[in-house]
């Protein structure tokens, strides 16, 4: 059970604000995750991504959040379901191999996977990973941890590896995939969300001209600017959302 | 074993299960020593091993969530053989029905188990002895088997299968050939096998054309040509040597591999035979799935289980450890009206007998004569089955009602599809096919090693 927040910009002025933005986003779901917290932030330098097991405000506080600034983020507070509590098994998850300039953020000790690299973050349970995760494996895939989300992440980039773009590879994972999930996901250019067939676990995305966000509850929506004339709605089950920069 | 009694005159406790020369061991000496014969019977293995009452699945809750019955999906479909053939065999759901011969059976029997499979959306399986008409008719998709006997084994028969079932072995008698009794080998069953009537029939136990699956390779392909391709090959091993036999049967060009565990029955073996050869088929199912991911083949080799499976939780297990499909004999049989008490005689106007309409005639008399008693009964090699299942009798036969038959064996097919969708909805699973090994635990440091899942309770797997 977890928190998500995904901010994915379209208005470039707003990139200094990112990291603000996101930590009032963090905010609204820090309830929902109280072990402990992770943020993706891509930006022109690359992809940068820090995790750590506590309060989610404390950690915001930490890395600074609120002083980043970026194209796109996500960000994820987690109450840990069958998988340990560290900072390894924080979403959000990086699968994928890095664009050249980025290789070294690439997942340590990871087989190269040949798609391109995405960051995930999910809300919920899967409940087939097991088999999945050994179907990887026998593909030379090997996941680092036991959470069942990092499968999700390294499936996904598995799909993008062998020519799926994301919203195919999206739509696989609500077909192969069996449990409960809202996932979020970024790549270098995209943003993306996707919601079991079911629709069990909440979601909320906000859109204007500026940004695009997703969040689990309402109330991390509402310090974004703008958000009065936002359309807001509640994704569809397995309906893929997509957008590109 | 025997436990000493330091307080009583008796020296030991002399429960009978437990007493190594307990009053079936002397009165199973006493039956050697008069006929100078071994004892033989129907049905598998009696004796307890671990099955999958030993495991134990571990359903949603908080970190997981269930799916509800009746309205969120539950996939049941099944295919099977779609590595090479051009139609493969598509099920409605995971359960078959296991290849029992005419001969073994009455042809009522045989034409009522193709009714049921046709009626819930599954395959049924011919035996030694060959095909017949009202089989092939009656059932929509039909395993046609190549056994070493190939008793009643043609080209025309062949060609009408929806697949085919090369046999090397069976787990009542795996290393074994077929028997049928002469009481059971009437005109029809002789006619169709060139063998004179009323003698006791011993079927081969290695086929007469090749040895190994190297020569194995040559009469998949052989039977691939004579079928253009079009159906699946399925290789049938009685469960002993699994590792290696699965890894045999896929190099040999199987397209799906069917694992018969110890306690899978017969229609006539040697006790000897079904008590003491083969593994369980709890110790096969995983051995056999383990060779199938090691070959990187899962779900493009087929894999269907056989030997014990009652329960819908008998096939939940089952998927969990890997089969694709689980086969049945001895429970359709049952479903049938084996070992009940009475059959029903259609009601007066009724061209068939309705499932609780009619009128029930008690049988229980044939049954002692037999020896044995309703719920006891494993005399289907004598031919005296008295309600008509296991028979070649004409007016045994006729207690049987086919499309009676039908109806009870497809409802009981049926709930075995319901309880094995309740239980993987309740592990999260919209599809039973996505049951894992991960789902289950078991009770027994035995199943726990041979299922290779945790003792409950723990993260044990012996030998892990």
């Amino acid at each position: 059970m977890c928190g998500i927040a995904g901010l994915h910009l379209l208005d470039p002025a707003l990139r200094e604000r990112l990291g603000s933005m996101v930590t009032g986003m963090l905010r609204g779901v820090a309830e929902r995750g109280p072990d402990s917290a992770g943020v993706a932030i891509h930006d022109t330098g690359g992809l940068r991504v820090r995790k750590e097991v506590g309060d989610p405000l404390a950690f915001a506080d930490r890395i600074d959040l609120a002083g980043q600034a970026g194209s796109r983020a996500l960000a994820h507070t987690r109450m840990a379901t069958e998988s340990a509590v560290t900072a390894a098994h924080c979403h959000p998850f990086v699968a994928g191999t890095a664009p050249a300039a980025d290789a070294s953020l690439a997942r340590p000790g990871a087989l190269p996977l040949g798609g391109t690299q995405l960051c995930l973050v999910h809300n919920g349970s899967f409940a087939n990973h097991a088999t999945i995760r050994r179907r990887l494996a026998a593909a030379g895939v090997m996941t680092e941890t036991d959470n069942d989300s990092e499968v999700a992440a390294c499936y996904l980039a598995t799909r993008l590896g062998a020519g799926d773009d994301l919203a195919t590879a999206l739509r696989r994972l609500t077909a192969t995939f069996d449990g409960f999930f809202t996932l979020a996901v970024t790549t270098a250019d995209s943003f993306a969300v996707v919601r079991d067939p079911i629709g069990a676990k909440p979601a909320i995305i906000a859109e204007t001209d500026q940004w695009v966000a997703v969040v689990s509850e309402y109330r991390a929506l509402l310090g974004l600017p703008g958000l009065a004339d936002a359309r807001v709605y509640e994704p569809e089950p397995e309906e893929v959302y997509l957008w590109a920069s | 074993m025997p436990r000493y009694d330091a307080m009583g005159d008796d020296a030991f406790d002399a429960s009978p299960a437990h007493h190594t020369f307990g009053p079936p061991v002397i009165a199973g000496i006493r039956e050697r020593a008069e006929l100078g014969r071994y004892p033989i019977r129907g049905w598998g293995a009696r004796r307890a091993v671990p099955d999958f009452d030993d495991l134990l699945l571990l359903t949603a809750s908080a970190s997981r969530y269930p799916l509800e019955g009746y309205r969120e999906r539950c996939d049941t479909r099944t295919v099977l053989g779609g590595r090479r053939a051009g139609r493969p065999v598509v099920l409605d759901i995971p359960i078959t029905i296991a290849g029992m011969s005419f001969g073994s059976l009455s042809a009522n029997a045989k034409e009522a188990l193709g009714r049921a499979a046709s009626l819930v959306g599954t395959s049924t399986t011919t035996g030694d002895g060959g095909m017949t008409p009202e089989e092939r008719s009656a059932s929509r998709t039909l395993v046609y088997q190549c056994l070493p006997s190939r008793y009643g084994f043609n080209p025309v028969d062949l060609r009408a299968a929806d697949a085919v079932e090369i046999v090397l072995g069976q787990g009542a008698k795996p290393g074994g050939g077929g028997m049928l009794l002469g009481q059971k080998v009437g005109a029809r069953v002789a006619g169709m096998r060139t063998l004179p009537e009323g003698v006791d029939q011993r079927s081969a136990s290695r086929h007469p054309d090749w040895t190994g699956p190297d020569d194995l390779k040559i009469k998949i392909e052989e039977i691939r040509e004579a079928t253009d391709w079009q159906v699946p090959v399925y290789v049938k091993i009685g469960a002993t040597r699994v590792d290696h036999d699965v890894r045999l049967a896929v190099a040999a060009g199987a397209d799906v591999v069917v694992v018969d565990g110890m306690q899978g029955g017969t229609g006539a073996t040697q006790d000897a035979f079904i008590e003491h050869t083969g593994i369980p088929t709890l110790a096969a199912v995983r051995l056999a799935a383990d060779a199938l991911a090691d070959l990187d083949l899962t779900g493009d080799v087929g894999l269907i289980i056989s030997g014990g499976i009652r329960t819908g939780a008998d096939v939940a297990k089952a998927l969990a450890l890997g089969a694709d499909a689980v086969s049945l004999g001895v429970a359709p049989l049952i479903a049938l009206g084996c070992n009940a008490p009475t059959y029903r005689l259609p009601a007066a106007g009724e061209a068939h007998a309705d499932v609780g309409a009619g009128s029930e005639v008690d049988v229980r008399a044939e049954y002692t004569a037999l020896g044995t008693a309703p719920g006891h009964c494993t005399h289907c090699h004598t031919g005296r089955c008295p309600v008509g299942v296991t028979t070649q009798d004409d007016a045994l036969a006729a207690r049987l009602d086919p499309a009676l038959g039908a109806r009870r064996v497809a409802n009981y097919l049926r709930a075995l599809a319901m309880e094995t969708t309740m239980l993987a909805r309740a592990c999260g699973k919209s599809d039973v096919h996505r049951l894992e090994p991960e789902d289950l635990v078991a009770l027994t440091v035995e199943a726990a090693a041979m299922a290779r899942v945790p003792l409950a309770g723990t993260d044990w797997i012996p030998g892990r």
